[in-house]
């Protein structure tokens, strides 16, 4: 018994390391080498070319803007909502859940697109709007900026930051903030100085997060960023790899070791501050609830600014998106426009081969790496619940680390390997690519599932008469369902959406939805775009849906 | 049935080092007795408890259930847990959430491949047993703690076991629940023809509801008796201390006289229960707390002295805890405990006298 879990953790170590380590390893080698076919000849010249690159400083400087600048807005965004929701009698509530979980339905790629569409320059909505409105010549606003790119990926950061604050906020101890009230202080001077000070491993925590995350994005940047020719690392990475006829695959790996090492170390940061704020709330958790601030008169006029935020998160991208996949060219919605919607972008796409081709591939890698993805889940999670050795700890951590890849920098090591390979330009490689990259998201629900099943559950059946197998059927199986359909369908939806990691290992024959949805965006054919973006979002959509159902009925079965 | 446990030794590694869990253990557990394995944490009875259900398995000695050996190093057999017949409540209940009270209980019948309609009978006067009628349908996370105790012990006896086992079932409840609980239990296999082997860390507990008490220390069985000879009559020391609150005074035989073994200690000369201690050698004197009592007025008469072994002390300090006060009676260097009527006007400083029952004056191995 023991022996035969100990190869398993080895083998598991052996698989989980293989998916991770090794495009690290390749991103390292790739760096020193000389290029895709010269691989082995190594050489710093890459490090050289690319850290002297007088256009890397620019790049480099609105790397640093972009993404404090929108980690800022969301943290601060999310403060204000958590706020709201957890202290005060703001009404309806239940806007704030919506808020939440809203990302995971519509894709990040079509967010970004649903906002050039409003504000883009030459034909934006309000930009259109406006324009008509007031006898303008030119367009007066322009998406396609640097604050176009943070308000943007500001919005779009704001529900995970908002998931971090929130419950440290619903968990605070009310009488820290009671006592400083009854010190003489009011509530303004007890907010900074008691109330937010106490959160802080909470906020920072969100902050790195979110640092993180616009690090990694391609989506903001690739949408809004290039076309206003406003470079961050992830865009100029793309434009190395991808676009024209030189790409250096060399370079673009010495540039990415900068960012991966960046974003290894902030999520090495970001653990340990929420270690730290899950020890805050511990201690200052005693099963109060926290004192509700009666908001008076500003009480509608806020929550209209919560409304406000949320038709601007949920509705405006959907209904946009909806209405440029039924007009011919872009107008402002009025009687004539209505009157000449047709399905004509609907049917141009269900009949252009590479959009369908596109679509099974998506379905495909859904279906098939969610399967795979969630049975290397349910044994590396068993191993890291129930085996406490050495070994799984390594597992645990090995299996972890993809949680900071920046998707477009680990697709470059990827290449440097499949390029070796007979997989190079196959579906498969994408496959393993998405696997190895989302691994985390899949381990999540899974070992929560395991820490339920309490061994005595299972040495009970075996008491009662049951035979292992038996065991396994009546109890472990049953138990373990609930987290293995959430498993899967969390990863398959990601996988749907799936656009960094693709847009570099996609190539002709293996386009993904999302690398298809970009194609039409930088050839500016919206109304397909908008097509093909609500199937992505009906799809993506359906599978959330099914994940909270499921969720819901483990959480009852949890009691 | 009848559990004989014979030269078990239970080892575990950690860091290099070896921890005997079970240590040569031999032990008989009478049949349709209830049996308790009393101990600190660490002592091994749980160890002990998993081994004989078959979920440990030990490195050395011979397990019997009746007739049949279910375990033995020598004879290299090892009946899997499920083919050893046995009922057991676990610490947590291991109530399977995903399943009904019926369910629940009905599984040991499920997969013996019962007819259904045996089962549903069964079940249903197995639930009427514990007082569960009627929850059939209740998910078993819609249970309270009480009510999962009863399932748990309803689904251990449902399969008509030979041996029902209990590892602290009651160490999950809240106090006053607890003891009905305890009350409840005992009258439910005092209804029962059944082994029931109990494992608890609670004295009081341990005496409530054995029948015959095993008390456990390293992964030794130190003392077996029933719960009146563990509390007043232990030959050991460590026992003597771990049932109950005790004086433990260093004494020395001086005499045998009249059945009654007599020693010198810090409170003089006491005259105790007959023990087999050579005259000369050392030994501890034991008096419970509650056995100590204090004489007001006048001296006894000189001729009932030595049957009263009256000792003259100082009050030390005075604890009122509701039902009694608490005293430290201080004699010489030793402190000696004592718990006396809440109405006795005492108070500190005060000298008084109390008379020791040589019936109650234990001596134990040192």
């Amino acid at each position: 018994m023991n022996s035969s879990r100990t190869k398993l953790t080895w083998l598991l170590i052996a698989i989980v390391g293989a998916l991770t380590v090794c495009p690290v390893v390749m991103l390292v080698l790739g760096s020193f080498s000389e290029g895709l076919t010269a691989f082995g000849h190594f050489t710093v010249d890459k490090y050289v070319a690319a850290y002297t690159d007088p256009g890397f400083y620019e790049v480099m400087v609105n790397t640093g803007i972009f993404v404090l600048a929108s980690s800022l807005l969301s943290t601060l965004l999310a403060i204000f909502l958590a706020y709201l929701n957890t202290r005060t009698d703001i009404p309806f509530k239940f806007l704030f859940k919506i808020i939440s979980i809203i990302p995971m339905m519509i894709p990040h790629l079509l967010f970004a697109v649903s906002w050039a569409l409003l504000l883009n320059p030459s034909n934006g909505l309000i930009n259109l709007g406006l324009k008509e409105a007031f006898g303008l010549d030119s367009a007066p606003l322009n998406i396609y900026s640097m604050w176009g790119m943070i308000l943007v990926e500001g919005l779009l950061d704001l529900p995970i930051a908002y998931l971090i604050i929130a419950p440290a906020m619903a968990s605070f101890d009310v009488a820290l903030e009671e006592s400083s009230r009854v010190c003489g202080a009011g509530t303004w001077r007890t907010l900074l100085r008691i109330t937010l000070p106490v959160l802080r491993p909470a906020i920072l925590a969100a902050f790195i997060l979110g640092v993180v995350r616009s690090l990694a994005s391609f989506a903001v940047p690739s949408v809004i960023g290039m076309p206003g020719r406003v470079h961050v690392l992830a865009t100029y990475l793309y434009e190395m790899i991808a676009t024209g006829f030189a790409t250096d695959y060399g370079k673009a790996a010495a540039v990415g070791m900068s960012v991966l090492v960046a974003s290894v170390t902030l999520i090495v940061v970001y653990r340990a501050l929420t270690a730290e704020s899950e020890k805050f709330v511990t201690i200052s958790s005693r099963g109060f609830r926290p004192s509700v601030i009666e908001l008076g008169t500003a009480r509608m006029p806020l929550f209209g600014l919560v409304g406000l935020l949320s038709l601007v998160l949920i509705v405006l991208p959907v209904a946009v998106l909806m209405y440029t996949s039924l007009v011919p060219y872009s107008m402002v919605p009025s009687a004539k426009a209505f009157s000449m919607m047709s399905l004509k972008h609907w049917s141009d796409v269900l009949n252009d081969p590479i959009s369908l081709l596109s679509l099974k591939n998506s379905l495909f890698l859904a279906v098939v790496g969610a399967t795979l993805g969630v049975i290397l889940s349910v044994f590396v999670a068993y191993v890291i619940v129930k085996v406490k050795t050495r070994a799984a700890g390594i597992l645990e951590s090995l299996s972890y680390l993809s949680f900071s890849f920046p998707g477009i920098v680990i697709g470059v090591g990827f290449m440097w390997f499949f390029v070796q390979t007979p997989l190079y330009a196959t579906i498969w490689a994408l496959l393993l690519g998405y696997i190895a990259t989302y691994l985390p998201y899949g381990i999540r629900p899974m070992s929560s599932a395991f820490i339920q099943i309490h061994s005595h559950l299972e040495e009970s059946s075996l008491v009662c008469g049951a035979s292992p197998l038996t065991t396994m059927r009546r109890i472990i199986v049953p138990l373990l369902i609930p987290g293995i359909v959430s498993g899967w369908i969390l990863m398959a939806s990601m996988f749907v959406r799936e656009l960094t990691l693709s847009v570099v290992l996609s190539r002709p024959g293996t386009e993904v939805l999302a690398v298809q949805i970009l194609r039409f965006s930088e050839d500016g054919l919206w109304g397909k775009l908008s097509a093909l973006g609500i199937v992505m979002i009906l799809i993506s959509t359906t599978l959330v849906v099914m994940a909270t159902l499921v969720g819901n009925r483990f959480k009852a079965v949890q009691g | 049935m009848e559990i004989r446990i014979r030269g078990v030794s239970k080892y575990y590694y950690s860091e290099g080092k070896t921890i005997k869990a079970l240590d040569d253990v031999n032990l008989t557990i009478p049949s349709n007795k209830i049996f308790t394995l009393l101990g600190p944490s660490g002592s091994g009875k749980t160890t002990l408890l998993r081994c004989i259900v078959g979920l440990e398995t030990p490195d050395a000695g011979e397990i019997c259930i009746g007739d049949d050996v279910v375990w033995s190093k020598d004879k290299n057999i090892s009946v899997p847990p499920e083919k050893r017949g046995l009922g057991m409540v676990f610490q947590t209940y291991a109530i399977w959430p995903h399943m009904n009270v019926f369910d629940n209980v009905a599984y040991p019948l499920q997969v013996r491949n019962m007819p259904k309609d045996e089962i549903r009978q069964r079940v249903a006067e197995t639930l009427r047993f514990v007082q569960m009628e009627g929850f059939e349908r209740r998910p078993a996370t819609k249970l309270s703690g009480g009510q999962q105790q009863r399932v748990a012990l309803a689904r251990a006896l449902v399969a008509e076991p030979r041996v029902i086992l209990f590892d602290e079932p009651l160490s999950n409840l809240d106090a006053k629940l607890r003891e009905e609980t305890r009350k409840e239990l005992r009258a439910f296999l005092g209804k029962l023809q059944i082994t029931a082997v109990y494992v608890t860390h609670d004295r009081v507990e341990a005496l409530a509801l054995s029948d015959s008490i095993a008390v456990m220390r390293a992964g030794q069985i130190v003392e077996i008796g029933t719960p009146q000879k563990i509390y007043f009559d232990a030959d050991h020391r460590f026992v003597a201390d771990f049932i109950g609150r005790a004086n433990l005074v260093k004494a020395t035989v001086i005499a045998e006289k009249g059945g009654c073994t007599v020693v010198d200690c810090g409170l003089g000369r006491i005259v105790c229960q007959h023990r087999d201690i050579p005259v000369g050698s050392e030994a501890t004197l034991c008096i419970r707390p509650e056995f100590i009592r204090i004489v007001s007025g006048a001296a006894p008469a000189a001729g009932n002295l030595a049957a009263c072994n009256s000792v003259e002390g100082r009050i030390e300090s005075l604890v009122f805890v509701g039902e009694v006060y608490e005293v430290e009676i201080g004699v010489g260097d030793e402190h000696l405990l004592a718990r006396i009527d809440p109405d006795a006007k005492l108070k500190e400083g005060d000298s008084v006298s109390f008379t020791l029952d040589p019936a109650h004056c234990l001596l134990v191995a040192i």
